[in-house]
């Protein structure tokens, strides 16, 4: 019915035969693209990392060519009328943009300052901002959060923050760049009902990144695969656990006020996940782990492995080599095979791609013998293949023997890998749990902000909302 | 001037204003405290990390005024940041990064290379001292001491930020984040 | 009063006064003037004095070594009275510097700067970006060193080698810095800033009453000290 309706109206994006590369580059990063969208349509836009999804929506805003000096060939037009006629800001005010990274899109203190600033540019006059403020902190279920600090608030916080500054504008058109990235499960399903609600209040239309459609339940009226995802390869075989060997022993491990003491052990080889609300103390618990927080306890063995969100900040020495032989193990050229990274062993750490930085510091960590390592968000932002990609390689190194901690917020990833699930929910560690425990166990799911992963069941009771 | 830059480098600038802002003021208290025991000529082979930001921000943007205005914007983060050398503090800014400013303006904003940053270094050393001599009353001093005091400078103009400032471009060029600036274009090292 | 008064013309003032004293070898003037501001700060400003005291030791260490450098080290025509005028100078220039730290915000001053001073919005706004961004860099900071601690990174002892070494916490700070920069700088273009100066403002820094009784309290102390130098 929806979809029918939508059939007649005009398009509000058209896209003919575009293509686009960065100045330095020899190759486009795409080509011949074709892409309509009418007054009204919801769309995903899916495929593989790096495709240029982002580079697409730098264009339909355009920030994109000007700010990276860019070529562009074919014609974009917007409102039906081409792109390079709107003055610069024009076309900001009819289409919005959420961008992917919720700690770095702001650029006042708090919330109220950060709406004024947006009005302001929008040449709303002064006398008329306080009520504009009230009136979307209020439609965006923020008005408490009118005087917070951005910089204090959770991922999750900062990204309604982020749609609200969007909305403030009263757009034709909203772009959103992977805006539940960060979420966890139960929030990330308000972020999207909330939307539709958003939705259905004007003649909104939404164009969306995402790499997992199945988030967003029925939202988009369709999806348009920019490139199709790469072949995936075969999923490894997970061995069972055999050795009843305790690798790590944690005792009343604790970090005030964020984590309560906390008591877990894992056997060698075991792969667990840790999950739990956002803001509940995950990143938190692994420093402490890791020995990077101070904390009350013990835990055994000492030197554990710790990949953090941002694997660079690990990174010292100047290649991929010297920084896994940097501890002063043996075995280099193995790691390195073992891990695909040969043929970037001599480039800089930095400057390799996010898949190989992870590695590289998996194998640092492995090359220093680190027993059990843990990981912090290892899933956020990945497409397929590098989830697969991912999986693999923890699953060979745990059959190999290393144990592994991950946090995430990606539920059928850790139904694909997890042996056990540890939940933490505002500081209190439980478990750990066999993850089909979990799955059947609303208590447990709800109060933790779970979802169970697709084909399971979900929950739907009632909790904290999205205005 | 500001219609040819693009926001992303301006913000840029700012960005590196903090992060140096906080090193200007970690130094500056390391400076104190050597100075209340040997005198302001502790400060003196120090001075070249006050004008390093200059160096860094020219090297990457390479445009008329990326030396004097992050350098500015520096002193205008250790301002808000509190500290007691406040205000006069965005002129010392404003001076050293004209200082730095001048050489690469001699060079029509074409050539980038250690000569040129251990010049620039040495130019904000310059600016800078004159403007110490007045305000902090040099002219008190004997000439022997202030010229010493002044060699010290310049050299260190020079070297911590000519040569550091290099070689920490460097070090962040080899890292790849900085695609999309005048410094990895084609032509940069023509 | 000081609170209220227009962070541009406290600047201005301040800047002005500092100038000023620059050209006065004299221990009365700047003593006079150290003195005056301290009182203007007892009478007429809110400020916690612990803090004060707090940050003024360092400087008054620096005015010590001020006075024996230019003790020992001065020009034929310098004394005492020189030495003690250079040191009390250090005082000053502290004291009016702390008053302003002190009785003004960080964002007033800036958005002030840009109303008053007509500074560039792009470059007023570029820098309320860094400073919100510096909790996150601070944070940052200290990530980065607890994970190469972690991965066993020694801070060496020999200071030259603990500024040298400051490079591995240095590139990847920068490089963060330079993708933060890129981000924000988009997302305020997404947002219809174009950096045109005619804005409406929402917050409006103004200049008022306290501007005018504060600046000529300002004015009154500096040829008071002036004088003060004449006659005694
Ligand atoms: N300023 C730039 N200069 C040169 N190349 C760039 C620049 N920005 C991005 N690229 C490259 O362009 C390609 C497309 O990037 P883009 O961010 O659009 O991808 P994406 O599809 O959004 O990926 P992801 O899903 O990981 O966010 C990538 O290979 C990227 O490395
Ligand atoms: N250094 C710190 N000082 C004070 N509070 C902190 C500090 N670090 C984290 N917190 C607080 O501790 C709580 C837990 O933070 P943590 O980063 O561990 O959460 P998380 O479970 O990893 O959340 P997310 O899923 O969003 O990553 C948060 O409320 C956070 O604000
Ligand atoms: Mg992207
Ligand atoms: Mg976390």
């Amino acid at each position: 019915m929806r979809l029918q309706s939508v059939m007649h109206m005009r398009n509000v994006i058209s896209l003919q035969d575009v293509s686009f590369r960065f100045p330095d580059d020899e190759m486009p990063v795409f080509e011949h693209v074709n892409f309509d969208v009418r007054a009204g349509e919801r769309v995903v836009i899916t495929g593989p990392s790096g495709c240029g999804k982002s580079s697409l929506l730098y264009l339909l805003n355009r920030l994109y060519p000007e700010n990276c000096d860019g070529i562009v060939s074919g014609t974009v037009e917007l409102f039906e009328q081409p792109a390079s006629m709107y003055v610069p800001g024009e076309i900001n005010r009819r289409i919005a943009t959420v961008f992917q990274d919720p700690d770095s899109q702001f650029c006042m203190q708090t919330v109220e300052e950060e709406l004024a600033f947006t009005l302001e540019n929008m040449k709303v006059p002064a006398a008329e901002i306080n009520a504009r403020i009230q009136k979307v902190l209020k439609e965006t279920g923020l008005e408490s959060f009118r005087e917070s600090v951005i910089q204090t608030l959770s991922g999750g916080q900062k990204q309604r923050v982020a749609t609200a500054c969007a909305w403030v504008l009263e757009p034709e058109i909203l772009l959103l760049d992977e805006p539940l990235t960060h979420l966890d499960p139960v929030t990330a399903q308000d972020f999207v009902k909330w939307l539709k609600h958003l939705h259905e209040k004007g003649n909104l239309t939404v164009i969306a990144i995402d790499h997992q459609v199945d988030m967003w339940g029925d939202f988009f009226d369709r999806e348009w695969q920019m490139v199709s995802g790469k072949h995936l390869e075969p999923a490894l075989i997970r061995e069972p656990l055999r050795s009843g060997e305790v690798a790590i022993d944690a005792k009343e491990l604790a970090v005030e006020p964020i984590v309560s003491p906390a008591a877990f052990t894992l056997k060698k080889g075991e792969i667990a996940v840790l999950a739990g609300p956002n803001g509940s103390g995950k990143s938190t618990l692994i420093k402490a782990l890791c020995g990077l927080k101070s904390t009350g306890g013990s835990v055994s063995p000492e030197r554990i492995g710790y990949v953090p969100q941002s694997p660079e900040f690990l990174f010292i020495t100047k290649s991929v080599r010297e920084e896994l032989s940097f501890g002063g193990g043996s075995g280099i050229d193995e790691v390195l095979k073992r891990l695909y990274l040969d043929e970037v062993s001599e480039s800089n750490p930095f400057a390799v791609s996010h898949g190989q930085k992870r590695r590289t510091a998996i194998g640092a960590m492995l090359c220093d013998g680190r027993p059990v390592i843990t990981m912090d968000e290892p899933t956020a932002g990945q497409d397929a293949a590098a989830l697969r990609e991912l999986e693999n390689l923890i699953i060979a190194r745990a059959n190999e023997g290393v144990t592994f901690l991950i946090a995430t917020h990606d539920m059928t990833f850790a139904d694909r890998i997890a042996d056990s699930l540890l939940l933490l929910c505002a500081g209190e560690l439980s478990g750990p749990y066999l993850p089909q425990t979990v799955w059947k166990n609303h208590e447990l799911l709800e109060r933790h902000h779970l979802l169970a992963p697709s084909g399971g069941e979900s929950c739907d009771q009632p909790h904290e909302s999205f205005g | 001037m500001l219609k040819s830059w693009k926001l992303k480098e301006i913000v840029l600038m700012s960005l590196f204003a903090v992060v140096f802002g906080i090193i200007y003021l970690l130094f500056l208290h390391v400076g104190n405290i050597w100075a209340s025991l040997i005198g302001p000529i502790a400060y003196e082979w120090l001075f070249g990390i006050w004008f390093i930001v200059s160096i860094i921000v020219m090297s990457i943007i390479r445009k008329p005024g990326a030396a004097v205005i992050p350098e500015t914007m520096a002193a205008a983060i250790e301002v808000m940041l509190g500290n007691a050398v406040g205000p006069r503090l965005i002129l010392a800014g404003v001076i050293q990064g004209l200082g730095a400013e001048a050489a690469f303006a001699a060079t029509r904003y074409r050539h980038f290379n250690l000569g040129v940053y251990m010049m620039a270094g040495a130019g904000a050393a310059v600016f800078s001292f004159v403007y110490g001599y007045l305000l902090g009353g040099f002219a008190a001093l004997s000439t022997e001491y202030v010229l010493l005091m002044f060699v010290i400078r310049v050299m260190s103009g020079a070297v911590i930020a000519g040569i550091g400032g290099k070689y920490l471009v460097d070090a962040l060029l080899a890292t790849g984040s900085l695609r999309g600036y005048a410094i990895t274009k084609r032509d940069a090292h023509a | 009063m000081i609170n209220r008064m227009n962070p541009s013309v406290k600047f201005v003032m301040i800047t002005v006064s500092m100038i000023a004293m620059a050209f006065f070898f004299n221990p009365w003037t700047p003593l006079v003037f150290f003195m005056g501001v301290v009182l203007i700060q007892l009478l007429f400003a809110t400020v916690s004095w612990k803090t004060w005291s707090l940050m003024m030791l360092p400087f008054l260490l620096g005015a010590v070594g001020y006075f024996w450098t230019t003790l020992v080290f001065g020009n034929e025509d310098s004394t005492l009275g020189t030495a003690l005028s250079l040191s009390f100078r250090v005082l000053a220039f502290s004291s009016l510097s702390l008053l302003f730290v002190f009785t003004t915000k960080p964002v007033e001053f800036i958005l002030s700067l840009m109303q008053q001073l007509k500074l560039s919005p792009k470059i007023a706004y570029s820098i309320l970006v860094g400073y919100q961004f510096l909790p996150v860099l601070k944070d940052e900071f200290f990530q980065i060193r607890q994970a190469q601690q972690l991965r066993g990174v020694e801070v060496p002892k020999s200071p030259v080698k603990r500024v040298t070494a400051m490079r591995h916490l240095l590139i990847p700070m920068l490089a963060g810095a330079v993708r933060k920069a890129e981000r924000t700088a988009f997302a305020m273009e997404a947002r219809g800033f174009t950096g045109e100066g005619d804005r409406d403002f929402y917050r409006k820094i103004t200049i008022g009453r306290a501007d005018a009784a504060g600046s000529l309290l300002i004015l009154v102390l500096l040829c008071g000290s002036m004088a003060a130098g004449w006659l005694l």
